[in-house]
């Protein structure tokens, strides 16, 4: 039989192995779960969304929160590109120990991080700080602050795996052509991770929008005053208020919507590959 | 006889677990030299040393009689051409070949009219405002050399240049290579693992085994020469 005969006889309908079938289920049954989490919410926030976005309280929480999310992340971007530049692009000492320390917080209960803020800021130093003006404890100051422990390890990550993916010879081929480190950053570095950036910035918002343990040991939740967006979740629903909860949520769920769809332009290549024929 | 451009003494580097071993070599002003090795051989290393990308573990670097060893690659007055070419991805054609002069403090003026030169020298002027990922390796190539151009670099280190190109486009960029070559009067530094190219293009040849450098001979005497038993096994004459 020659080899076109042979190929002929390969049926175009590619045969499903049973090690793809019983992943393609469990893909589905994934699916099933997650879609009914989220479906749940909407069934339940729909009906009384609008009426309680006009609720002062949750207008509330969304300012707070958005406030607080966008000081924290612009916080945290401004800690963790240093960082992640030092720990993958320079000769800095105990490199693998510091890199561990800073990710360890990445494993640890952010109920756990919220309290070892409240230990730092309830110290006679913290108690300085506070005279000083820099009130942490049960104020809108802590919420930034917990927002930053408890993301800053995530941010530092994201960038250093978009820096490590980064060829270094471009770098190199920068500082033949005389650009210094900080010009090496400012015009190859961050413009190649341009699209990793944003999106490690609206993954950071978006946590910080959602974080709940850390804030919750540090500030409390305190009507119209601590309360943001996963507070107000909480408070509602121990109050009995359901429908103001769901309505929550729900504005939560779209938040996350516009962020991961976001994110997920910002994923497509960055420059145009298609070959031009002259 | 030209004076020593280049003079490495006694020169060593670690990267990961691949060790080059002190060599020692001196390259005079305006030769073409090959570095030839096999694949892993320590031939790049070798280069982005030269050009100051890695400190090495000992020994020195010597450009025009001034130890460099501690310069970075800023000012070493080096062009470098990486064999994927490594066009700056996020910046058109002309940006690239730009950069330098930019990097330097060249006005708007001046870094029009220089990359406007060096496109029409290569070629390239109809591709001005493309990006790298829409050019062929052909094109890729010409603007990677016109960037490390840009700056009249006094000596020239190319990685493998020509190893991605089909013989016909190898060809017409050797004739490019030896009219820059004429033109710009640089010393140039090329790695190579192909005979005919090295023995074609440069004066003479260093061949690098294992991370050690075991013999210079002039290009013409690559194949007459005497060599050890592993450099007569490498060029297939054992």
């Amino acid at each position: 039989m020659d080899m076109k005969s042979q190929n002929n006889k390969i049926s175009p309908k590619k045969k499903i192995d049973s090690f793809s079938i019983i992943t393609i289920c469990i893909a589905m049954l994934v699916t099933c779960f997650i879609s009914i989490a989220v479906g749940s919410i909407i069934v339940g926030g729909a009906p009384c969304f609008i009426d309680n976005l006009k609720s002062e309280e949750v207008r509330f929480a969304f300012r707070l929160s958005f406030f607080t999310a966008s000081i924290s992340t612009i916080l945290v971007m401004l800690l963790a590109l240093p960082t992640a530049y030092a720990l993958t692009r320079t000769a800095m000492p105990f490199k693998g120990l510091l890199g561990i320390i800073i990710e360890l917080t990445l494993s640890l209960p952010y109920l756990l991080l919220g309290l070892s803020l409240l230990i730092i800021f309830s110290s006679p130093a913290g108690k300085v700080l506070k005279e000083m003006g820099f009130k942490v404890v049960f104020s809108p100051l802590g919420i930034v602050m917990a927002h930053i422990l408890v993301n800053l390890p995530y941010g530092i990550r994201l960038i250093r795996t978009a820096f490590e993916s980064t060829d270094r010879r471009l770098e190199y081929i920068a500082s033949t052509l005389g650009a210094s480190s900080w010009r090496t950053f400012l015009t190859i570095l961050l413009p190649i991770c341009k699209n990793s950036l944003i999106s490690t910035f609206l993954l950071v918002w978006s946590r910080a929008l959602g974080e709940f343990g850390a804030t919750l040991m540090l500030v409390g939740i305190t009507r119209m005053k601590t309360e943001t967006l996963p507070g107000s979740i909480y408070l509602s629903i121990t109050t009995g208020n359901n429908s103001t909860a769901m309505a929550t949520a729900m504005l939560m769920l779209l938040i996350s919507v516009c962020t991961l769809f976001i994110s997920h332009l910002l994923n497509r290549p960055a420059y145009k590959q298609e070959r031009q024929v002259h | 006889m030209n004076p020593c451009k280049i003079d490495i003494q006694n020169f060593s580097v670690k990267r990961g677990t691949f060790t080059l071993k002190p060599l020692s070599l001196s390259i005079r002003q305006g030769e073409i030299f090959a570095i030839l090795g096999r694949t892993g051989s320590g031939k790049t290393i070798l280069l982005e040393s030269i050009a100051g990308m890695y400190p090495g573990n000992q020994g020195t670097i010597l450009l025009d009689g001034t130890d460099v060893t501690q310069i970075p690659p800023a000012n070493r007055s080096i062009g470098f051409l990486y064999q994927d070419h490594l066009l700056f991805p996020h910046m058109k054609v002309r940006e690239n070949i730009s950069y330098g002069l930019k990097m330097h403090g060249y006005s708007k003026k001046q870094q029009k009219e220089r990359t406007e030169k060096l496109m029409e020298m290569l070629s390239i002027t109809q591709i001005k405002d493309q990006y790298p990922g829409t050019l062929s390796g052909g094109e890729s190539q010409r603007t990677a050399l016109a960037r490390a151009l840009a700056l009249n670099p006094d000596v020239l280190l190319l990685d493998e240049p020509f190893s991605a190109l089909d013989p016909a486009m190898r060809q017409t960029l050797y004739k490019e290579l030896l009219k820059i070559y004429h033109k710009y009067k640089c010393t140039i530094i090329f790695v190579t693992h192909d005979f005919s190219e090295a023995r074609q293009l440069a004066h003479r040849i260093g061949i690098l085994l294992d991370g050690e450098l075991r013999a210079v001979v002039d290009g013409k005497d690559l194949m007459t020469h005497n060599f050890d038993s592993e450099v007569e096994q490498f060029l297939g004459r054992k």
